[in-house]
């Protein structure tokens, strides 16, 4: 096989076999390629005669092997019989490279970094178009080469930028890194440069990360040694600076604004030309400098803000400072406090009185009026207060913190904490908080019936529920609501059967189906004593009682906030004795074994009185057990005196005598000798009026009563501490159970995290709870604080 | 019409081809791209200064018979040893000596490597099976061995043998 020598080319070529001849023959159209020698266009002439130049020497070399022609130095792979050339012609090439850049000269008028830039990029060009043209050596000689494990052998693409490297770069690093900056300061200083100056700069220290080992892997190492460390240096240095300057002369909203400009452009400049790797590092380096070394500023900042209402710079803020997320943790802590003051205002400004509020209503009025006597707060006005702070801060969490968990846990904590422990609920640091009582009350002002439409309009379930869920002790307020909710059910005081059950629904949703059992079960003794005063109505009829109608209410003692109170025992005249007999004879038979326990001191009368002026309707008296006995004892007489009645009725003086002073009062009877000192005295007399005065015709003798308020305080927070102490019993005895071993705070933990959702417990009360435990033998101390359970 | 591709034989003859077609040869094809960046807007005048124009005109048939063809991944050096020859290229190369030569060398040059495969594997199948006898005579081969040499080799190609 001979090789074609073109026939009749005007270029004549070397001989195949010529290194040096080849070498002058390719070395012009080098320089063309590469851009020394001017910037003329490359022909396809040139391309391909140099192609072909160094095609004939490397086929032809590697056609003789090394046996034959000996132009070169000594060939490292001569001893092969046969070898690929390519070894001399590559030496020649790294050689010139080598001289080529060196001798590249910067134009007077030019600044290093322009004549580097312009430089590379020519030099990018020329190097695509040189890895072509040795494509021939790359592809069999070099690659060989690299299969042998030659690493300082490289393609002739890459061989071009390791000498711009070696020769270019290292050399004037420093200068052209310093240059970059200056462009990157004057740009932060808002003057014109040229971007595209920059960008191509740093992309080409992208270009000059070749990994020698593996050629295709691109690396960031000089880009990230030479520019990245440095450009985040100055970076820090340069913001530090001015936000140091500008806060020194501008306000903090204004330095915001002034961040969030920076940041945006910062951004943006990273787009345009740093490598995703510096992003991250870039935006952390601002967070810290702009935002995190600023954080005092802007807390400092945050209170006006919130006096003022800024949501807009509220939110401003937080955006920013969520950049960097441990700064917010102070924020909301700030944000918790402040929410905390501000309750303590509103709360002083209840017990000043509201005199800001419209005193043409007339609650507000009577809030003045029970103030000025040291009365009960108004529920309503409280409750309503409460709500307003939770409301006007919950509007800041949502708009300004974009409901972030943070925030919404500090408006909750600061929320249970005011409603729970503000000075109104605390008449002292240590008694337990009158919340819960007060928002029952508020509860049932607005679901009793004889409230007045206009003072309950927004009173409403859904205000309840907001408070409720900041309510600590849900116990007292299931306690003291289930009393005023049985006295609704009893008296049938409800406005209406539908919102009570609505309600009863809304706290078991909110807290659990035990929390309301009690209460549902109340309905459902209601419903069922329906069918038993049905029953009673046939056998009244079937005996022509004077008793015109009987409802007997069946409620379940331990649902039931009643007890039977011993000293209210009354005597029934024979024909309603009759009645009771008979009903509890009709019970007990459809119920064996269920004792039945008469409440009299609950129940209420409704007796015709006919005491009017002639052809006027008979008057309807509303009246108590007891008084119901002393009025039909004026059936037969018209005169009776104390230790008659006392007689008559059959109960104890001091209830007789409480029992009597409304019917006095309102003259019904006339007392002789007169005078409240007297009324209790056996020999004064009661003498029934012949005809009684008033204007309604339904006279309610029970409302005015004394009710014994105080009492019932007791018995409520008897109650409470009672249901608290069999709760943290059962609490401790099935914790131990499950555990056998505990210290005792890990069990107080425990025992907290499982009664929250009815009380919170005191290490008090749980400590006594488990010395009884221990007394009776439940559990036992094993070490100074940690304790075993005893099966 | 778009802008063609001049290919310009050794001995000046010249042969306009679709740019698709001259592009089979990777050399022409990263010429092309480095000297028009932005695409061919007229024709491209090409020398070949190693290829006679009979030869080039072979090469051409073959681009242009090939030019929709998707050859299997250069790198995947096993797949492309193993697959037997096209049969359209097996006709194609059924030519004298002198010209397949000269085929396979203007495939290297141009750098056309299913071409260059083809043709290489062309060669092998003339050498399969046969004595180093017939090979002499095929490939006009004179024996410079001595009768000792001869039967050194054969020892110690033993274990190649066949049979």
């Amino acid at each position: 096989m001979s090789q074609q020598q073109p026939l009749g080319s005007p270029i004549p070529f070397p001989a195949s076999s010529d290194l040096n001849g080849t070498w002058a023959f390719i070395q012009p159209s080098l320089g063309l390629i590469l851009g020394s020698s001017g910037d003329q266009g490359v022909t396809s002439k040139v391309y391909m005669n140099c192609y072909t130049a160094v095609y004939n020497y490397c086929t032809n070399k590697s056609r003789n092997g090394g046996s034959i022609s000996d132009t070169g130095p000594t060939n490292p792979a001569t001893t092969n019989s046969y070898s690929l050339a390519g070894s001399e012609i590559y030496s020649k090439l790294e050689k010139y490279l080598v001289k080529l850049i060196t001798s590249l000269r910067k134009e007077p008028n030019e600044s290093f970094l322009e004549f580097y830039v312009r430089r590379l990029n020519r030099f990018t060009i020329g190097a695509g178009y040189m890895n072509n043209v040795f494509d021939y050596m790359n592809r069999y000689w070099v690659q060989k080469e690299r299969s042998d494990g030659r690493r300082d052998i490289y393609d002739v693409s890459t061989l071009c930028v390791l000498q711009w490297k070696a020769q270019m770069f290292v050399n004037n690093a420093d200068r052209l890194i310093e240059e970059i900056m200056d462009q990157i300061e004057r740009q932060r200083n808002n003057e014109i440069i040229d971007t595209n100056l920059i960008s191509s700069a740093v992309k080409s220290l992208v270009y000059l990360g070749v990994d020698t080992q593996d050629l295709k892997k691109a690396n960031l190492v000089v880009y990230i040694n030479y520019f990245e460390k440095k450009f985040l240096e100055e970076t820090a240095k340069y913001y530090r600076l001015e936000s140091n300057e500008f806060l020194a002369e501008h306000n903090v909203v204004d330095y915001m604004k002034k961040c969030e400009t920076r940041l945006n452009e910062e951004i943006s400049r990273s787009n345009n030309y740093l490598e995703d790797h510096t992003k991250k590092a870039l935006v952390d380096t601002l967070n810290t400098v702009l935002i995190k070394d600023h954080a005092n500023e802007m807390y400092d900042q945050f209170i006006s803000l919130l006096e003022n209402n800024q949501l807009e710079h509220i939110q401003r803020m937080y955006k920013l400072m969520s950049r960097v997320p441990s700064t917010l943790e102070p924020l909301a802590e700030s944000l918790e406090r402040y929410i905390k003051n501000d309750a303590i205002k509103v709360i002083e400004e209840i017990k000043k009185g509201g005199e800001s509020t419209n005193n043409d209503n007339e609650e507000v009025a009577a809030v003045t009026k029970a103030k000025k006597s040291n009365g009960p707060i108004n529920p309503k006005t409280y409750v309503h207060s409460l709500i307003s702070v939770y409301l006007k801060f919950n509007d800041v969490v949502n708009d300004a913190f974009e409901k972030d968990p943070i925030f919404i846990r500090a408006l909750d904590n600061a929320c249970r904490h005011f409603v729970n422990k503000n000075s109104i609920a605390l008449v002292n640091p240590k008694s337990s908080s009158k919340t819960p009582e007060i928002l029952a009350r508020y509860a049932d002002a607005f679901l009793r019936s004889s409230s007045k439409e206009a003072d309950t309009y927004d009173m409403n379930t859904d205000n309840l529920m907001i408070v409720f869920k900041f309510v600590e002790d849900k116990d007292a307020f299931e306690e003291n609501y289930r009393r005023m909710l049985a006295k609704r059910l009893i008296n049938n005081t409800s406005k209406s059967e539908e919102l009570e059950e609505s309600v009863i629904k809304r706290l078991q949703e909110e807290n659990s189906l035990e929390y309301t059992s009690k209460m549902n079960k109340m309905f459902v003794d209601m419903k069922s004593s329906e069918d038993l005063k049905m029953k009673m109505r046939d056998h009244l009829v079937e005996i022509d009682s004077s008793l015109k109608d009987f409802t007997p209410l069946i409620l379940a003692s331990s649902m039931w906030p009643f007890s039977k109170q011993p000293d209210y025992v009354v005597k029934f005249p024979q024909d309603l004795q009759d009645i009771i007999d008979n009903f509890t004879e009709l019970y007990t038979k459809a119920h064996t074994g269920r004792q039945l326990d008469w409440l009299w001191n609950h129940g209420r009368s409704e007796i015709k009185a006919n005491l009017s002026r002639k052809g006027k309707p008979a008057f309807t008296f509303i009246v108590t057990n007891v008084q119901l006995l002393i009025l039909l004892a004026f059936n037969d007489r018209k005169t009776y005196s104390f230790s008659e009645l006392q007689e008559v009725v059959g109960c104890p003086p001091h209830l007789l005598d409480n029992q009597i002073t409304p019917l006095v009062k309102y003259k019904l009877f006339e007392q002789s000798p007169s005078g409240p000192q007297n009324q209790n005295k056996p020999n004064t007399t009661f003498t029934i009026v012949d005809e009684y005065k008033s204007r309604k015709l339904k006279v309610n003798f029970v409302s005015s009563l004394k009710s014994e308020q105080r009492q019932e305080d007791d018995e409520i927070s008897k109650e409470i501490s009672e249901s608290r102490q069999l709760y943290l019993r059962a609490c401790i005895v099935r914790i131990m159970k499950a555990r056998k071993t505990i210290s005792h705070p890990e069990l107080y933990n425990e025992v907290v995290t499982q009664s929250l959702s009815r009380f919170h417990a005191k290490n008090t009360d749980v400590k006594k709870t488990i010395t009884l435990l221990i007394e009776q033998n439940y559990m036992k101390r094993i070490d100074n604080s940690i304790y075993e359970y005893v099966a | 019409m778009s802008a063609k591709v001049v290919l310009i034989s050794s001995d000046d003859e010249k042969f306009p081809v679709e740019l698709k077609v001259a592009e089979k040869s990777i050399l022409i094809k990263n010429m092309v791209l480095d000297l028009n960046p932005d695409g061919l807007e007229e024709d491209f005048e090409i020398p070949t200064p190693n290829v006679r124009a009979t030869v080039l005109e072979k090469v051409i048939e073959w681009c242009e018979h090939h030019k929709n063809t998707v050859f299997p991944d250069e790198d995947d050096e096993d797949a492309k040893k193993s697959a037997p020859i096209d049969e359209w290229d097996k006709n194609f190369l059924k030519v004298d000596q002198e010209m397949l030569y000269e085929i396979i060398s203007a495939a290297n040059y141009l750098n056309i490597r299913p071409l260059l495969d083809a043709g290489c594997k062309t060669v092998a199948e003339m050498i399969r099976n046969k004595s180093p006898e017939e090979l002499r005579k095929i490939f006009n081969i004179v024996n410079d061995f001595t009768p000792e040499e001869e039967a050194a080799i054969r020892r110690e190609n033993e274990w190649a043998e066949d049979r």
